[in-house]
């Protein structure tokens, strides 16, 4: 009776000094993280999920894919994720990891030291093609009056497709496709005085999807002005033309006038020749006497004639 | 009279049906990218080529089956040859190195992706097996039998450029989507 009471409080004993042991040994007291979810837009897939507090720590995250092939062939193969193998935010970008349009499964767990949590794993599996597609963005610009855009780059999955057409009323709408964007597209020649829209959505060819039509960006060609350094040359330039050519005209007119035509006629006093009458040369002192000699001159003139 | 008006509507029916025959076949499409796949496998192509011992032999008898696999065919071949890999290739491979699991799961989860595709392509019926696709299977199954299994597997993961090559001429889209 006494053995078997000793015996059974050292079976007690036993099984109370176990009870340490079997909660710190095989049990993690790290927690696995919570709230997992996946952020998609555009095709660039984010994991998230709420991040493991401990005081004064470090903890860093693992995690794991497993594709709708390995879930149903290979079922206990899960790949580890390209760029989160021990991270240390709590979210992971696994777009390089998600390369199919099927359901993926998504497993994370926390890390630290030599103690690992459990895995938590994504609730519904993310199929890529859920992904948001937001409008492309465009830069809309005027190369002269050639019209240009720029759409913003995307990646290698993404197309667009780009609509433009002249703003009046019954105008067609024209369509472009665009394979990629980040580089400088010609769209058209615009002409002068016309105001032209352009807007523009994404494809995606892995999932068959297109997003909405960004909000229409339109532009304005001014009808033909000439700068005003051309314009006041071109109107100095037609002044000369206008005045220059009747003057040189004119001018012209006046020199064969004087060539072709005949010379002036001499008058008679004028006339050089061998006179009895001598030259009179008369010098301001000498009026008078030239007077006086002009008017004997005359005299004899009279009485000759 | 008669008998010439209804023998032109005859020929003139039968015509269409080979139209709409043939043109769905054409459409029956796989719109995914099969270039990111043989991009996926240009990566591992030479690692996993490199232990393929047996060099003298062929899984997919390339100038044999592949190559004399008529348009109409295509279909059900592709249909077949992808339950192949799927099925039975990817399966008895076992890969440890993880960036050449890595692109393999990529290769594996695009081609059931494939899959569901053409399985939309059968519930239209435009995807129908003739003996002759029935046939060219039948020797790839049975090339890949007279191999030992892991010898067969890394054989058939190598010729998969070849057969990447063989769906992207058949499938090719005339347009966007």
């Amino acid at each position: 009776m006494v053995l078997t009471e000793i015996w059974t409080s050292l079976i007690m004993w036993f099984f109370y000094a176990l009870i340490p042991c079997l909660l710190t040994g095989g049990v993690a007291i790290l927690p696995a993280p919570q709230n997992l979810s996946v952020r998609s837009t555009n095709m660039k897939h984010l994991l998230m999920w709420s991040p493991v507090i401990m005081p004064g720590e470090t903890v860093y995250y693992s995690v794991e894919y497993q594709g709708e092939y390995e879930s149903l062939y290979t079922s206990h193969i899960w790949i580890p994720s390209s760029w989160c193998s021990l991270t240390e935010g709590p979210e992971c970008d696994v777009t390089d990891d998600i390369t199919a349009t099927v359901p993926y499964s998504l497993r994370v767990r926390a890390t630290l030291g030599s103690q690992s949590s459990a895995w938590s794993t994504l609730t519904h599996p993310f199929n890529r093609n859920s992904t948001i597609l937001t409008p492309p963005g465009m830069e809309v610009t005027k190369d002269g009056f050639h019209l240009v855009i720029e759409l913003e780059d995307l990646g290698p999955q993404f197309e667009f497709r780009v609509a433009y057409w002249r703003r009046e009323p019954g105008a067609k709408e024209h369509v472009k496709t665009v394979s990629s964007g980040g580089i400088p597209l010609y769209l058209v020649t615009m002409e002068p005085g016309a105001a032209y829209c352009v807007k523009a959505q994404t494809f995606v060819k892995a999932i068959g999807r297109r997003s909405a039509f960004s909000q229409a960006e339109c532009v304005e060609v001014q009808g033909e002005v000439l700068p005003l350094a051309l314009a006041l040359f071109a109107f100095v330039g037609f002044m000369l033309i206008f005045v220059a050519v009747p003057l040189s005209v004119w001018k012209m007119g006046q020199l064969l006038r004087y060539s072709c035509c005949p010379v002036v006629v001499i008058p008679d006093t004028l006339k050089v020749t061998n006179s009895p009458q001598k030259l009179i040369s008369c010098r301001k002192e000498e009026v008078d006497a030239c007077a006086m000699t002009a008017v004997l001159s005359e005299e004899l003139f009279r009485t000759w004639t | 009279m008669k008998l010439q008006h209804v023998s032109l509507w005859l020929l003139g029916a039968v015509l269409i049906l080979c139209l709409m025959h043939t043109r769905g076949l054409r459409r029956c499409l796989i719109s995914t990218d099969v270039h990111h796949i043989e991009e996926s496998f240009q990566e591992i192509k030479r690692a996993i080529q490199a232990k393929d011992t047996f060099q003298n032999v062929t899984i997919l008898s390339t100038s044999e089956t592949l190559q004399s696999i008529k348009p109409l065919d295509a279909c059900c071949v592709t249909k077949n040859l992808l339950a192949f890999y799927v099925d039975r290739v990817f399966k008895d491979h076992q890969e440890l190195n993880p960036q050449i699991l890595r692109k393999i799961s990529s290769i594996a989860n695009s081609f059931l992706y494939m899959q569901k595709t053409l399985r939309r392509c059968q519930e239209q019926r435009r995807c129908h097996c003739r003996q002759e696709a029935t046939n060219a299977t039948r020797i790839v199954h049975d090339n890949y039998d007279q191999l030992e299994v892991r010898a067969a597997a890394v054989k058939s993961l190598g010729e998969l450029d070849v057969f990447l090559a063989w769906i992207d001429k058949n499938h090719q889209e005339t347009s966007a989507a």
